[in-house]
């Protein structure tokens, strides 16, 4: 997949965030969380954004485009 | 293992119990005596159908109890893109059995045998549809 992220990089700089404890801040299941931390899903921009808003960072923090 | 995920595996394995079960029965009978095979075919469906109800109220009814939270949340972005995915394979396998149907009519296959392969053709969309979704859950998205 073509997006990258820095979610669990985040989340220990966050305290250790849990993924479930992520998932209940963004209205998705822990599995969606899990999924998109090993970049096997693109969240949608929505989605994307309440991640972002949940560590307190923009957008591009989390998420890049890796070309290629 | 998500809650969603073990719902499609209720629905796999018992559209699997029921329909296998429903089937074979009808083939053995079939196979004795065809009259007699015509003539269950209503029976045994009304029976698999009640089956498959109380078979899904009552595993998705113990589900919920054993989480109760899992249950009542709303579907995510993530899982409603599978079932949409899931549905469109299914929605092809349909397509498939009809077309293979028609070839069946055009070749002289009589009423009630129609109405089986047609029923055939729906059970095997579901059992593609769930195991599409068990797949694309297992796989990430």
């Amino acid at each position: 997949m073509a997006i990258e992220n820095e979610i669990r990089r985040l989340r220990f700089e966050n305290g250790e965030m849990t993924q479930q404890a992520l998932a209940e801040s963004v209205g998705v299941t822990r599995q969606t969380i899990i999924a998109i931390e090993q970049n096997k899903y693109a969240p949608s921009l929505e989605a994307a954004f309440k991640i972002a808003n949940a560590f307190g960072v923009p957008l591009e923090s989390v998420f890049r485009w890796r070309n290629g | 293992m998500s809650y969603r995920e073990k719902r499609a595996w209720i629905a796999l394995l018992s559209y699997c119990a029921v329909f296998g079960g429903y089937f074979f029965f009808l083939w053995q009978a079939w196979s004795l005596d065809e009259a007699f095979g015509r003539e269950l075919v209503i029976p045994l469906l009304a029976g698999a159908v009640v089956a498959l109800v109380i078979a899904a109220v009552v595993l998705n009814v113990a589900l919920a109890l054993f989480s109760p939270k899992e249950a009542t949340a709303p579907t995510d972005e993530r899982e409603t893109m599978i079932d949409l995915k899931a549905e469109r394979i299914a929605s092809y396998t349909l397509s498939t059995g009809v077309v293979c149907l028609v070839g069946a009519l055009l070749m002289g296959v009589n009423g009630m045998a129609v109405a089986v392969f047609l029923l055939a053709g729906l059970v095997i969309s579901e059992l593609v549809k769930s195991a599409a979704q068990i797949a694309y859950f297992r796989r990430g998205a």
